[in-house]
C-alpha cells in the first residue's frame, strides 16, 4: 500500500527560548523488504541555523537542528510518500517460551537488532514484579514466544482503557499499570515490561497509522497523532514481530515505522535542549492517506 | 613469605611493629628484617626526636591547609571540605620493582585501549564469544550513541589509573581499572609537596624519582591532541559539588588549563566553544573529569543538568579531542575483570603481565557453581558496579548483594546471576604509618597513573597510596576513614646525579588571558557584589547595635527607623538568606565556582568571615553583637586587601571590581534616598554619616552641624570623599570603561553609555538641588545596569 504522510509539529515557548538544539526522529524509515521511503522532506520553520542528518545506533534517521536566536514558536513538518508492504505472518515454528533464553544467549552480537539490547532495564522501562505476574497470568498453556506476545497484547487491550489525558509523556510504567489507562506509548511501555519480565526481548516502535480505515472497517485509535507499538524478538528463526496493543493487532500493512528503540527515550520524535526558563506547549497534526495508485504492489497475504 | 611472627628489629621506633603473619609487609621481609630500600629512611627517622617528628608533620599539614587541598566526603549532611588525610610516612618502592609494575600496567593500558576500540567498533570480541554480549549490552556505561564514532586523536584512552595491591604471594595484583575520569593525579602532586615539607632532608638523600616530568610530558601530549593544533585546552568538571573539585581547580592552575563546566560550552557549526566575555572561543581539547553520561543531555542522560547539548555531535565531527573518550567507563565494569586473561590472550597473544584479582561473572553456570561452593572467601558486588573492591564495606556477602535472605541463594543466583560478580577476598600487604611515636602496619594499595604521550605510555613515578585503618586488611578507603600517602620510587644509587629535566623543543602553548569564560566573569562580578553588600549590612547593623548598647531602648525612633529600613531590605535577621550570613554564603558559593581563578588565601579569608558571621545569630543584641560586627568588618577589609594585593590584574579582577563598585554605589544611593527624606527621626542623619564611613570627615568639615544639605554634600557630591556617591559613580564609570569591548571602533558600547548616563545624571545636581527620588533613581538605574551587564557578557 502506498501512503502520503503529512506531519506538522508546533512548539510554542513562553517566554521565547534563547537558543535550542533538537533531535528529530520524524521521517518514515526505509526497511528493506517491509517499507520503502519513496520520497520525504523534513523542514523546520523557521529554518534552523544548523542542520545535520544522520543515523542513530538503532539505525533511525535523525535530524539534528540548532537555533541560535530566540524563538517564540517552532514548527517541524514532514511530507513523505511511503510504500508499506504487508508483513507476512510468521511461518517458522516459534520456540517455547522456556527455550527462548538459550536462543538469546546463542546470539553473539551487539548489532542494533540483537536481542541483548532489549532484555534488561532501559531508560524508561524495566520489568517489575506486577507486570511479570500480569504477563504470566495472560499466557496460554505451553506458550511460545509468539503466542505469548499475542496473548499479552490482547490482555492489555482488554484490561486497559484508551484515555488521552490520563497520563503524560513522563508517566512511569508502574503507574500506567495502576491506572489501567493511558495512550499508545503507555500500553507499549507496559507490554515491553511484561515481555521482558517473562524473558522475551521487547522494544518500542514509533510511527504512523493510516488515518481513514479501508471501507467497512473502523478507524484505528491513535491515528490522529504519531503512534507507538511494540516489537518482540521471537527467536532466531522468526526474528522480530511487531504488535500494536492499543488496537490488539499485529502491525502489518497499516502501520508505518518511523523509529525503533528500547523504549520511548531511544525513539522519541523530538528531543530538545532549550535554554529557556519558561513553559512549552506542543501540538501535532498527522494525515496518513492511501494514494490511489494503480500499481501498488502487495506482498503475500 | 609466610612467617609465624615478625621478629621486631631493635629500633625503638619499631618496638611494637607487628606485621600480620598471613600477608607481606612493605617494610619488613619474611624474617622480620628491614628491607634494603627502607633502611636509610628508617635509620634517619629513628634519629629524629618525637617532638621534632610532630613539628615536621605539622609543617606538612600546614602546607596542605595553606594550599587549599581538600576533599569532599559523600553522604555528609552538609557537603563540607575536609582536611586532606595525609599519612606522613611515604611508601618506599625500589626502582627495579617499579619498572616491572610500569611495564605490566602499560600492557594493560594497551589492552584496555584495544577493548574500547572493539566495543565501539566491530565488536569482534563479542562475535568470537570472548566477551558476553549480555554483559556489555546491560552496561549503562556502554554508550550506544558513541558506537561507530572514532575519537579524533585515534585512541580512546590517554589517562588511566590502576589500583594495585600486593597479595599474600608477594606479587602485585590489579584491583581495579580507572578509565572514566581517573582522580588523584593532582592530589599525588600535593602528597609529594606536603611530604617534602616533612622529610626534605631524608628525601634528598634517598634519590627519589620526581613527579614533574610526568606532568610536563602529559601536558604537552594534551596540547598535541588538539585538532590542527588549535583551540584552548580545558578541564571539563562537574562543578563544585564533585568530591574532587578542589583537585580539578588545582590541576587546572598547575597545568595552565581552563577549568570549565558543561554550561560554559556552546556548540556552534559542529565545533565546541567556550562562552567568554569576548564571545565564543574555540576549544581544541577537553580533559573530561565528569562522568560520560552527563556530558550531553540531548544524546546521553536526558536529565543531566551539567552537560552540553550537542557535545556528542561535535565529537562525531572530530572537531574536538576528549581525554578520555566518552564511553570508556564500560571498561570499569567489575565483571569485565573475569574476562581479562582470555581477552589478553585473544587480542595480544600473550598472558597478562600482572594478574587482576580473581573474578567470576555469575551469568555463566560453571562460574556460578564454583562461586557457590566457595562463597565464604568471596566478595560480591553488582556485575556492572564501577566501584572498587576494597572500598565498600557494604554489599559484601552474596545475600547482601542479592538483597534476599539466605533461603535459596543458589536459585536466586541462577535467576539473577548476570547481575552479580564475585571476587576473591585478598589480604593486602601492610606499610608503616606513624602513630603515638611508633610505626605500626596498615594495609595499603597503590594508585598508579599512566599517561599517553607521543613516545607511548608513561607512568607517574609514585605519588599516591591509599592507607587503610589498622586491623582492616581488606578495606582501604578514604571514605571509610583511611588515609593517603606519598609513594617514593627509590633509584638504584643514592646520590646519583638526577637526570636533567627534559626540555621540550616546541614552546608551551598558553591559553590567552583575555578569554575569560562568561560563567567565571558572572561569578566574580557577583562575588564582588555580595561581599560589598555584606559589608554594607554589617555597617547598618553595627550602627543599630551600638545605639542599642548606648541607650538600651529598642523603641527609640531612630532605632525603629533603622529596623524598618533593614526589614524593608529583608535583612534584619542575620540568618535570613538576605541577611549577613545569607549574603556571605552566596559570596562563598560564587567564589567556590571560580576556585581556579582565586587565590587560596582569599578563599580561606572568605571562609573565615563566613564562619565568624554564623555567631551573629546566637549573640544577644547590643554590645556583644556590635563588637562582633567590628571584628567582622576588619576581616572583610582583610579579604579585600588580599584580593587587591594578590589577584592578577586580569579581566576577571575587573569584573569583581565592577561588581563591588556597583554594589557600593547602590548601597549609598539607597541609604541617602532613605535617610534624606523629610520627617526622618532625630539622629538619623548621624546614622547615615556613620554608615557612609565619613564621620571623621564630617566633623572636621562641618564642625558637628548635621543637616540634610551638609550630609548630602559630604556623602553624595564631595569629590574629595572617596565614598561620596559621585566619587563612587566616577570610579564605577572607569571600571566599566576597562571591561572588554567597552569601546569598539571608537564608539562606546551601550553599557558604557549607560554608565556615563548614570554618572552624568547625578553630576549635574548639587546638594541643594538633588531630590530624594533622584537618589532612588540612581539606585534603580544601577540595578538595571546590572541586568544589562549580564546580558552583555554572561549569556
Amino acid at each position: 500500500m502506498l501512503y502520503d504522510v503529512r506531519l506538522r509539529i508546533r512548539q510554542v515557548y513562553t517566554p521565547p527560548a534563547t537558543a535550542g538544539r533538537y533531535l528529530l526522529r520524524l521521517m518514515p524509515a526505509d526497511l528493506p523488504g517491509a517499507q520503502r521511503l519513496v520520497t520525504g522532506i523534513l523542514e523546520g520553520e523557521p529554518a534552523p541555523q544548523e542542520r545535520w542528518d544522520g543515523r542513530d545506533f538503532f539505525g533511525n534517521a535523525v535530524a539534528e537542528v540548532a537555533y541560535k536566536a530566540a524563538q517564540a514558536e517552532l514548527g517541524f513538518s514532514v511530507r513523505a510518500r511511503v510504500q508499506r508492504l504487508e508483513a507476512a505472518v510468521p511461518q517458522a515454528p516459534a520456540p517455547l517460551l522456556a527455550a527462548l533464553g538459550d536462543e538469546i544467549t546463542a546470539s553473539l552480537s551487539l548489532a542494533p537488532d540483537s536481542p541483548h539490547h532489549f532484555t534488561g532495564r532501559s531508560v524508561r522501562v524495566a520489568a517489575f514484579a506486577e507486570a511479570s505476574d500480569y504477563a504470566r497470568a495472560a499466557l496460554p498453556a505451553d506458550a511460545t514466544s509468539l503466542s505469548a506476545v499475542q496473548a499479552i497484547g490482547e490482555a492489555i487491550h482488554r484490561d486497559f482503557r484508551f484515555m488521552p489525558g490520563a497520563t503524560t509523556v513522563e508517566t512511569p510504567v508502574e503507574q500506567v499499570f495502576t491506572l489501567r489507562a493511558g495512550v499508545c506509548q503507555d500500553f507499549s511501555h507496559f507490554m515491553i515490561a511484561c515481555l521482558r519480565g517473562i524473558g522475551v526481548p521487547a522494544g518500542y516502535v514509533s510511527g504512523f497509522l493510516r488515518t481513514i480505515p479501508p471501507t467497512g472497517q473502523t478507524r484505528l485509535e491513535g491515528s490522529d497523532a504519531m503512534h507507538a507499538w511494540v516489537r518482540a524478538w521471537c527467536g532466531q528463526a522468526i526474528g522480530w514481530v511487531e504488535y500494536d496493543p492499543t488496537n490488539a493487532v499485529f502491525a502489518r500493512g497499516d502501520h508505518i515505522v518511523v523509529a525503533y528503540g528500547r523504549d520511548y527515550s531511544d525513539a522519541a520524535p523530538t528531543v530538545g535542549a532549550v535554554r529557556s526558563a519558561g513553559t512549552q506547549a506542543t501540538s501535532h497534526a498527522v494525515d496518513v492517506v492511501p494514494v490511489e495508485a494503480p500499481a501498488a504492489p502487495r506482498n503475500g497475504g | 613469605m609466610k612467617r609465624e611472627t615478625a621478629a621486631a628489629p631493635s629500633l625503638p621506633l619499631l618496638a611494637h611493629y607487628r606485621a600480620p603473619w598471613n600477608s607481606p609487609d612493605e617494610l619488613l621481609d619474611s624474617r622480620g628484617a628491614i628491607r634494603p630500600v627502607w633502611r636509610a629512611f628508617v635509620d634517619d627517622l629513628s634519629r629524629l626526636p618525637a617532638e621534632e617528628v610532630s613539628l615536621r608533620f605539622a609543617r606538612g599539614d600546614q602546607y596542605l591547609r595553606d594550599a587549599g587541598v581538600f576533599y569532599r566526603r559523600y553522604g555528609d549532611e552538609e557537603a563540607a571540605d575536609r582536611a586532606w588525610p595525609l599519612s606522613h610516612i611515604p611508601v618506599l618502592i625500589a626502582e627495579e620493582e617499579w619498572t616491572a609494575i610500569t611495564q605490566a600496567l602499560t600492557q594493560r593500558a594497551e589492552l584496555l585501549e584495544a577493548i574500547a576500540a572493539d566495543l565501539y567498533g566491530e565488536a569482534h570480541l563479542v562475535r568470537d564469544g570472548i566477551l558476553p554480549p549480555a554483559l556489555i549490552a546491560a552496561s549503562p556505561e556502554w554508550l550506544r550513541p558513541l558506537v561507530g564514532v572514532t575519537p579524533h586523536a585515534g585512541h580512546f584512552l590517554s589517562f588511566l589509573a590502576f589500583e594495585i595491591g600486593r597479595g599474600p604471594d608477594g606479587a602485585w595484583w590489579v584491583l581495579g581499572d580507572r578509565t572514566q575520569a581517573p582522580a588523584g593525579a593532582g592530589f599525588a602532586l600535593e602528597n609529594r609537596l606536603a611530604t617534602t615539607h616533612v622529610f626534605s632532608d631524608l628525601q634528598a638523600r634517598a634519590s627519589v624519582r620526581p613527579l614533574d616530568d610526568f606532568f610536563r610530558a602529559f601536558r604537552e601530549a594534551l596540547f598535541a591532541q588538539r585538532p590542527d593544533g588549535n583551540g584552548a585546552a580545558a578541564i571539563l568538571s562537574p562543578g563544585p559539588m564533585a568530591d574532587t573539585y578542589s583537585e580539578h581547580a588545582y590541576i587546572a592552575r598547575h597545568l595552565g588549563l581552563l577549568l570549565l563546566e558543561g554550561e560554559d560550552l556552546a556548540i556552534e557549526n559542529g565545533r565546541v566553544h567556550v562562552r567568554t566575555v569576548d564571545g565564543l572561543n574555540p576549544i581544541g581539547l577537553l580533559w573530561r573529569r565528569l562522568d560520560a553520561s552527563f556530558a550531553d543531555p540531548l544524546e546521553l542522560n536526558e536529565h543531566s543538568q551539567i552537560g552540553t547539548p550537542g557535545l556528542v555531535s561535535a565529537l562525531r565531527n572530530g572537531s574536538v579531542a576528549m581525554v578520555n573518550a566518552l564511553g570508556v567507563g564500560v571498561l570499569e565494569s567489575r565483571a569485565l575483570m573475569a574476562f581479562m586473561p582470555r581477552v589478553c590472550e585473544a587480542v595480544r597473544g600473550e598472558a597478562l603481565k600482572m594478574p587482576n584479582i580473581a573474578t567470576w561473572w555469575c551469568g555463566q553456570k560453571a562460574e556460578r557453581d564454583y562461586v557457590l561452593a566457595n562463597a565464604e572467601r568471596m566478595m560480591f558486588a553488582p556485575a556492572l558496579s564501577t566501584g572498587l573492591p576494597f572500598e565498600a564495606a557494604a554489599q559484601r556477602s552474596l545475600a547482601n548483594v542479592l538483597g534476599e535472605g539466605g533461603r535459596d541463594l543458589a536459585g536466586a543466583l541462577a535467576r539473577r546471576g548476570g547481575g552479580i560478580v564475585a571476587q576473591e577476598a585478598v589480604q593486602l600487604s601492610t606499610t608503616p604509618a606513624y602513630a603515638g611515636g611508633q610505626l605500626e602496619p596498615r594495609p595499603i594499595n597503590l594508585r598508579v597513573f599512566l599517561a599517553r604521550t607521543q613516545a607511548g605510555w608513561i607512568a607517574m613515578p609514585g605519588g599516591y597510596a591509599r592507607i587503610g585503618r589498622a586491623g582492616q586488611a581488606d578495606v582501604v578507603s578514604m571514605q571509610q576513614g583511611g588515609a593517603v600517602a606519598d609513594v617514593w620510587v627509590i633509584g638504584p644509587a643514592a646520590g646519583a646525579p638526577p637526570a636533567p629535566p627534559s626540555v621540550s623543543a616546541t614552546p608551551v602553548a598558553r591559553s590567552r588571558p583575555g578569554s575569560l569564560p562568561s560563567r567565571a566573569a558572572d561569578n566574580l562580578f557577583w562575588l564582588g557584589r555580595y561581599v560589598e553588600r555584606a559589608e554594607s549590612l554589617m555597617r547598618l547593623k553595627r550602627a543599630y547595635h551600638v545605639r542599642l548598647a548606648e541607650t538600651g531602648d529598642s523603641q527609640l525612633p531612630v532605632l525603629l527607623h533603622l529596623e524598618n529600613f533593614l526589614t524593608f531590605r529583608r535583612a534584619f535577621l542575620d540568618a535570613a538568606p538576605t541577611g549577613i550570613s545569607g549574603v556571605l554564603a552566596a559570596a562563598l558559593t560564587s567564589a567556590g565556582r571560580v576556585r581556579d581563578r582565586f587565590s587560596v588565601d582569599g578563599w580561606l579569608a572568605l571562609n573565615d568571615v563566613t564562619h565568624s558571621a554564623r555567631a551573629l545569630a546566637t549573640l544577644p543584641p547590643g554590645h556583644e553583637t556590635a563588637h562582633t560586627l567590628n571584628h567582622l568588618l576588619r576581616e572583610i577589609a582583610g579579604f579585600f586587601g588580599l584580593v587587591h594585593e594578590n589577584m592578577m590584574r586580569t579581566t576577571g579582577w575587573r569584573f569583581m571590581g565592577t561588581g563591588r563598585s556597583l554594589e557600593r554605589a547602590m548601597q549609598i544611593a539607597s541609604l541617602l534616598g532613605e535617610y534624606t527624606q523629610p520627617g526622618v527621626p532625630d539622629g538619623a542623619l548621624d546614622v547615615a554619616i556613620e554608615v557612609g564611613d565619613s564621620a571623621m570627615a564630617h566633623r572636621r568639615l562641618f564642625a558637628m552641624e548635621v543637616n540634610r544639605t551638609n550630609v548630602l554634600d559630604l556623602l553624595a557630591f564631595d569629590l574629595r570623599n572617596p565614598r561620596a556617591l559621585l566619587s563612587l559613580l566616577a570610579d564605577f564609570k572607569e571600571q566599566v570603561a576597562a571591561l572588554p569591548h567597552a569601546v569598539e571602533d571608537g564608539a562606546m558600547s551601550p553599557l558604557l553609555r549607560a554608565a556615563h548616563q548614570i554618572h552624568g545624571d547625578l553630576a549635574v545636581e548639587s546638594a541643594q538641588s538633588v531630590t530624594t527620588s533622584a537618589l532612588f533613581k540612581v539606585w534603580g538605574d544601577l540595578a538595571a545596569f546590572s541586568e544589562l551587564l549580564s546580558d552583555t557578557y554572561f549569556r
